[in-house]
């Protein structure tokens, strides 16, 4: 009972914090996109969840930004309003390294709101007219350099482009396929109890439902293959339920709904195995040769679940992040403040499934029972 | 019939949920990518209460089915 009051507690805690916790500040596009060296030029700021209005001890800093050693701070800049900043920049004459183009990454300094960054914000073209030999190749470039960076204070998620808000998906699309996981891990795990000791039918089993301890004359051989079979079920619904959500996801973020990304290729034909397992099931009158296939089938799924899901993606270039890592685990894609929401998200998603496969296993046996009186 | 039922109601879930957005979008105003995508969350929130509700609806039909049976065994 405990830990059905365990995965409501975290999942209240996982809706309330994942979806009310505010993003970092974030620029969200610059105007104009490209600029020539050697003028001056306003470039207009857009940000996302910043407030450049509110006022702070230490001023507002503007950077545009090429490398440690290349940087270009405005030179004055005027606040529109909380969202728009318009700076300008006296471009430098010559391009680092004698280069044509570079890219520069525009950032914002806020004391209160932290530091934001927006890679390759500005394409920079060398204009040749105004090209100066003689020049040392950093003269104009700014020697204001990036430095004493303020971080936003509080509880908040990272900002990126392209997914925005959709970053909260990390706590309701992702433990869909850990749920998934530690589901069909049990499910395996009944199968290889069941092929140990298939008519194992005399043992008294005490189990507890609903806070009871009842006595009930279960077959452990029979009870081992039914709780196989409601694990695999309920994986299966929450595997479902993950490349749905994984569809709608992509499809406002990578495009379009099916990219054949692997990691949906394989995942799509990891769910195509395990169905297999229920056609496998229902297609024997013989309930306890169908028990022993389905058990034997089960464990060459889970077999090949591992290198689906887990080696094969890893191989290939994927659309999703941290394919090359440890997915879910990098450094890179969840900071400490999204690990706070993710692992109770982890724990509490998985809990509800174990529940739902519980009231699974409870029908069957009911079910069973009735069979068995007729 | 029953389970072509089941999937009539899958499908209508996965076209409410990809279309219905779609349907939203006016021009140049996009429902799902507006006010920073949140609505892309809400959507998978939507289709997984859906899907578990779904799961949990089609036990206890089968629950009502058993209890007729017992109840006429008596």
């Amino acid at each position: 009972m405990w830990w059905k009051i365990l995965s409501v507690v975290l999942l209240v805690y996982v809706f309330l914090t994942g979806l009310l916790v505010p993003l970092k500040s974030g620029i969200e596009t610059v105007e104009p996109a490209a600029a020539h060296t050697g003028r001056e030029i306003t470039i207009r700021f857009y940000g996302y969840n910043t407030f450049f209005e509110k006022s702070a001890e230490s001023p507002i800093r503007v950077w545009l930004y090429y490398d440690s050693q290349y940087a270009l701070s405005a030179s004055s800049f005027t606040v529109v309003n909380d969202t728009i900043l318009d700076a300008r920049f006296n471009m430098p004459v010559n391009l680092p390294e004698g280069k044509q183009t570079v890219y520069l990454n525009a950032i914002i300094d806020h004391p209160i709101a932290g530091a934001s960054l927006l890679p390759a914000a500005i394409e920079l073209n060398q204009d040749s007219s105004g090209m100066v030999a003689g020049l040392p190749l950093d003269a104009a470039w700014t020697t204001t350099p990036v430095e004493t960076l303020h971080l936003q204070k509080g509880f908040s998620f990272p900002y990126q482009n392209v997914i925005y808000e959709s970053i909260r998906n990390t706590y309701f699309h992702v433990p869909m396929w850990f749920v998934l996981l530690f589901l069909f891990c049990a499910s395996v795990w009944y199968s290889l109890l069941y092929l140990a000791n298939p008519s194992d039918s005399s043992i008294i089993r005490k189990l507890k439902v609903a806070g009871r301890t009842l006595t009930y004359m279960v077959p452990a051989g029979q009870e081992n293959d039914r709780r196989a079979a409601a694990y695999a079920e309920t994986g299966l619904l929450f595997g479902i339920l993950g490349l749905l959500t994984g569809m709608i996801w992509a499809n406002y973020t990578w495009g379009k709904p099916w990219s054949n990304d692997i990691k949906q290729l394989m995942t799509a034909v990891a769910l195509l195995i395990y169905l297999a397992y229920f056609i496998l099931r229902s297609s024997f009158d013989e309930p306890e040769k169908s028990a022993r296939l389905a058990a034997v089938y089960n464990i060459f799924a889970f077999a090949s679940l591992i290198p689906l899901l887990y080696i094969v993606p890893r191989m290939f270039a994927s659309l999703h992040p941290g394919a090359t890592g440890n997915p879910a685990f990098g450094t890179q894609d969840l900071d400490n403040t999204m690990r706070a929401v993710f692992y109770p998200a982890i724990i509490g998603w998985t809990l509800l499934g174990f529940w739902i496969a519980n009231l699974r296993i409870r029908y069957q046996r009911l079910f069973d029972r009735a069979m068995d009186l007729h | 019939m029953k389970k072509y039922k089941a999937y009539r109601l899958i499908t209508f879930i996965v076209f409410l949920a990809i279309s219905l957005p779609a349907a939203l979008a006016e021009g140049n105003r996009d429902f799902m990518r507006e006010t920073g995508k949140i609505n892309v969350v809400v959507a998978v929130i939507l289709v997984i209460f859906l899907g578990i509700v779904w799961y949990l609806f089609r036990l206890e039909r089968k629950l009502t089915k058993l209890e007729h049976q017992t109840k006429d065994d008596q």
